[in-house]
Formats: C-alpha cells, sequence, structure tokens
C-alpha cells in the first residue's frame, strides 16, 4: 500500500476549496463586460432573471435580480445579443459560479433602436417634437435651399419635380456626405450656411438605406441644429417607412424626397388657374348682383306709387271727405239742438207781461224820482237855512263888524295879535288902534286893571 | 398694407376672402364694386408674384477667405 498521506501539500476540505475558489474568483472579475447571445431565459415568475449568456465554444450562467432588471428600458430575450455589466460570484454550497448582471446593453441593430428610443424620448420631452414650434412652410419661397448628397439620384429627382410644378425657382444646392462620422457634422454647417446665404426654405434629403446608414440624421446635435434654425425645413431621410429624429424635430416631414420638392414649391399651373378661377367667380357674382339690383328697381318703379303718384292723396282726400262729412252732420245737429232750446226758451217769454211790467217798474221809478228830487231839495233847504243861520253868526263875530259897530282893536307896534289884556301893555308903550275906517298910533298914558262886569255902570 | 406689399400667401388669402364675402347675399353693390376691385389687384399681385423669381440651380461653397459664394450647379460633372 502506498502512502497517501501528503503531510506537506495542503489538504482542503470541500467546503475550504469552495470557499477558496469564490474569494479568488470574485476578487479577479470583480467589474467586467461580458458580450454574448441569451439563451435558455427563465422570467415566469417576473422576479429574477436567470438565462445563460454563450458564444459559439462557450456559456456561463448570468443572473438579474428584481431590483435591477426592473430599470430595464429593453426586453431581453432569447436569442437578444447583448452586452452584460456585472460581477462573478460564486455559491460556494453547489460550487457554481454565475455573472451577476448589474447593467445590460443591447449590441448592434438592437443598440441603435435602443439609442434612437431614447434620444426620441429625451427630446420628446424637452418639446422638440410639440407642433406648436413647428414654421410653416412658405407657399412660394424666393430662395429654396438643399442640403445633400450632389453626387447621388436625390438631387436629380428633387430639380425634376421642381422643373415640373414651376418654371422659374431659385435652387441653391450644399453639398454634404449623407452618411459616415463625419456627415451629423457636415449637415449641421451646411444648415448654417444656407441660413447665413439667405435662403426662405430648407430640405435636408437622402436616399434610402439602413439604420446604420441613417444614423446621421439621428444625432441630437442635428436635432439642436434643425430645432434651432430659423429658416423652415423639411426632412426626407431615407423611404416612406424610414423615419428619423431629424424627420420628428423638422417643421415637415416628406416621405421621399420628391414629396418634398411637391411640398416646397406650389404647382404653378395649378395656382394661375385657381387665380383665375377666384376671378372669373367675383366677377359673375358682381354681374349676377347688378342683374338682381336692376330687376328690383324696375318692379319697383312699375309699382302704382311710382307709376301715378297721385294716388298717393287719394288716402289723404278720403280722409278729408270723411271729416268734412261728419263735420257738416255733426255742426248741423248742434246748430238744430240750438235752435229747438232757442225756441223752447222764447215760448216762456210772454211779451204782454213783460211789456207790462216794463211799465210798472217805470212807474216805480218815476215815482221814486219825484220823491227822490223832493228829498233832495228839502235836504237842501234844510241845509240852506242852516247855513244861513251859520253864516249869521259868523258875520255877527266878524272882526269887520265888530268895528263897524264902533269898537276898537288894540294892537302892538310889532305884534300882529291883538292886546287884549291890560296885562299885555305898559306904560308909554307904542300901541296901534285899528278903527272902522283907519288906524290911530298911541301911547300908554296909564293903565288901571278893573274887570268890567256887563250890565254894571263903569266907573273910572 | 400696400398690395404690392402683401406676401404671396397673404394676397391670395385675402382674394379667397373676398371671394366668400361677394357669395354673402347681404352685402351691399358699392362694397361688393369696392371688393371686386380690389379682387382684380390682389389677383394681378399674385400673378406678378409668380413670376418673379429668377430661374437658378446653384451649389453654395465658401471660399478661402470665408465668404458664402453661390456658382451655377453642372451636375453631369460630379458623376
Amino acid at each position: 500500500m502506498e502512502d497517501y498521506s501528503i503531510s506537506k501539500t495542503k489538504v482542503y476540505t470541500v467546503s475550504e476549496l469552495n470557499q477558496d475558489i469564490k474569494r479568488n474568483v470574485e476578487a479577479g472579475y470583480p467589474d467586467i463586460w461580458v458580450e454574448g447571445e441569451v439563451s435558455n431565459f427563465y422570467f415566469h415568475d417576473k422576479k429574477h432573471m436567470y438565462f445563460d449568456l454563450k458564444d459559439e465554444n462557450s456559456k456561463i450562467k448570468v443572473v438579474m435580480f428584481q431590483n435591477i432588471n426592473r430599470n430595464l428600458i429593453f426586453d431581453i430575450e432569447e436569442g437578444l445579443h447583448i452586452l452584460i455589466n456585472g460581477y462573478i460570484s460564486l455559491y460556494e454550497k453547489r460550487g457554481e459560479y454565475q455573472l451577476v448582471a448589474m447593467d445590460a446593453r443591447p449590441v448592434g441593430k438592437g443598440a441603435l433602436i435602443l439609442a434612437f428610443e431614447q434620444l426620441k424620448k429625451k427630446l420628446g420631452e424637452k418639446g422638440y417634437f410639440d407642433v406648436i414650434n413647428k414654421k410653416s412652410i412658405p407657399l412660394l419661397p424666393g430662395r429654396i435651399g438643399l442640403v445633400t448628397s450632389t453626387g447621388g439620384a436625390v438631387i436629380r429627382d428633387i430639380i425634376l419635380v421642381l422643373k415640373e410644378r414651376f418654371e422659374n425657382f431659385h435652387l441653391i444646392v450644399r453639398d454634404v456626405n449623407v452618411q459616415g462620422i463625419t456627415s451629423s457634422d457636415e449637415i449641421c454647417e451646411a444648415i448654417d450656411e444656407l441660413c447665413e446665404y439667405g435662403v426662405d426654405v430648407i430640405i435636408i434629403a437622402r436616399g434610402g438605406g439602413s439604420l446604420e446608414d441613417l444614423w446621421a440624421f439621428n444625432t441630437e446635435k442635428i436635432a439642436g441644429k434643425i430645432f434651432e434654425c430659423p429658416v423652415p425645413i423639411i426632412s426626407a431621410i431615407g423611404h416612406e417607412t424610414d423615419y428619423t429624429i431629424s424627420d420628428f424635430v423638422a417643421d415637415r416631414r416628406a416621405a421621399t424626397p420628391s414629396v418634398a420638392a411637391e411640398i416646397v414649391i406650389l404647382n404653378k399651373r395649378e395656382t394661375v388657374e385657381k387665380i383665375e378661377t377666384m376671378v372669373k367667380r367675383a366677377r359673375s357674382l358682381i354681374s349676377s348682383e347688378v342683374k338682381i339690383r336692376k330687376k328690383e328697381i324696375l318692379l319697383l318703379m312699375r309699382r302704382r306709387i311710382f307709376a301715378r303718384p297721385e294716388t298717393l292723396l287719394d288716402r289723404f282726400n278720403q280722409v278729408v271727405s270723411e271729416l268734412n262729412i261728419r263735420l257738416e252732420r255733426d255742426i248741423g245737429a248742434n246748430l238744430k239742438t240750438v235752435e229747438n232750446n232757442l225756441i223752447n226758451i222764447c215760448r216762456l217769454i210772454d211779451k204782454k207781461n213783460i211789456i207790462d211790467k216794463i211799465y210798472s217798474f217805470k212807474t216805480v221809478i218815476k215815482n221814486s224820482d219825484i220823491r227822490l228830487i223832493s228829498t233832495v231839495n228839502n235836504y237842501i233847504n234844510l241845509k240852506k237855512s242852516k247855513i244861513k243861520y251859520i253864516m249869521g253868526k259868523i258875520a255877527d263875530r266878524n272882526p269887520v263888524n265888530i268895528l263897524e259897530r264902533g269898537f276898537a282893536l288894540l294892537y302892538g307896534v310889532e305884534k300882529d295879535r291883538s292886546i287884549k289884556s291890560v296885562r299885555e301893555v305898559n306904560v308909554d308903550q307904542a300901541v296901534r288902534i285899528l278903527l272902522r275906517d283907519g288906524v290911530l298910533s298911541a301911547r300908554i298914558f296909564d293903565k288901571i286893571y278893573k274887570k268890567i262886569e256887563p250890565g254894571f255902570k263903569n266907573e273910572n | 398694407m400696400k398690395i404690392e406689399e402683401m406676401s404671396f400667401e397673404e394676397s391670395i388669402k385675402k382674394l379667397e376672402e373676398i371671394v366668400r364675402e361677394l357669395e354673402d347675399e347681404n352685402i351691399s353693390l358699392e362694397d361688393s364694386m369696392k371688393k371686386f376691385e380690389l379682387g382684380i389687384k390682389l389677383s394681378s399681385n399674385c400673378l406678378n408674384k409668380l413670376n418673379e423669381a429668377e430661374n437658378r440651380i446653384e451649389e453654395l461653397t465658401r471660399s478661402e477667405d470665408g465668404k458664402l459664394i453661390a456658382r451655377e450647379l453642372n451636375l453631369e460633372k460630379e458623376n
């Protein structure tokens, strides 16, 4: 028997071995990118994804846990060619290792499609595709700009359609590479130059091709340039079914380059015809309008009012005559009434009676007259005698009469009042004496106070 | 705005508008005569503008001193 105890060589337990391998392997591949094809894809419970990543000769187990796979923006499916980013992990219990995926990307066409979708989403959110930002294409552009390859068939197609639609147009072409690494940059430059030179509209055109061929029109750079461009842009890339980012951002998409030419310029002949038709229509509308109005006027002129205007008065004549009739009738009636009233009243008046009454009143008046006269006369006589009596009395008192009877009046020299008392004079005072036939000037010799009583003899 | 200053689009739009207005029965005779005259002017403006553009096909390039120049495009040579 051989000695199988190897004292110097390390002897592992299985666990120890697996642990060791785990340490080594995990340290060696902590963050790697692996490319391969998906097979044996298992995702039935929609939790964790399990699949093999393989190439022609070999395969490796991959796991993508829920927290990673739910953020995927594309679907991993059987047969898909992808890139996985992750780390190697050893499952000790079973001595198996697997690639734990932290990220996954599609490769080849899938990658391009994904990039396309991502850029489309991003620009869509920024509003690059919003209709409100799209400018309208001028109906009749003065200068048309064209960005395309002068070597291709596209430019001939466009020129052919333009010539067909319009005899005179001004086209300015800027030659570019429509695919390849420099294409996007060249196209942006072309747009700038055409804007600088001055054009009214720009067509960007290229013929059909694969997604990679058309890739230059899917870059963020081109999207930005088209969006910012102040001149309206028509995008005509590839075939009818090809859609590129530039198609979405442009102010108008043409399914093919020929359609772009149709869009950019109206059909001259059609437009001329349209204008002529409109003018014809306007003319006919006007002439029919005039005809209608003429008819209206003629009809109006035939109406009675114009043909025989005197009939206008008919109405008034009628009214007048009616009023006349009423007037005569009413006044007649009134007169009759008044007349009747008068007759009635006359009947009440008794002529003889009235004359008699008048006579008797006259007599009364005469008598009254006589009485009045005699009364007045009596009154006058009465007054007359009264006056006589008073006049007699007055005559008695008349100072002149007093003088006539022999009395005298005494006056002071200056004063005009007669002196009636002894006290009013002084001895030696000058006085005037008024007699019946003249005046005496005298001086007082002596004065004696004594009241003279009537009926007694005076003693000096 | 003077008619000559109107763009082709504006002229054609206004012309269509005028035809519509003339079709309206309520328009007065004076108005329709005025609009008709305007319409004739507009149509001749449009037809003039249609004939305005020069007939040219050019290629744009930048010269060495940085200027942009447009030269007649000859397609046969490009082959």
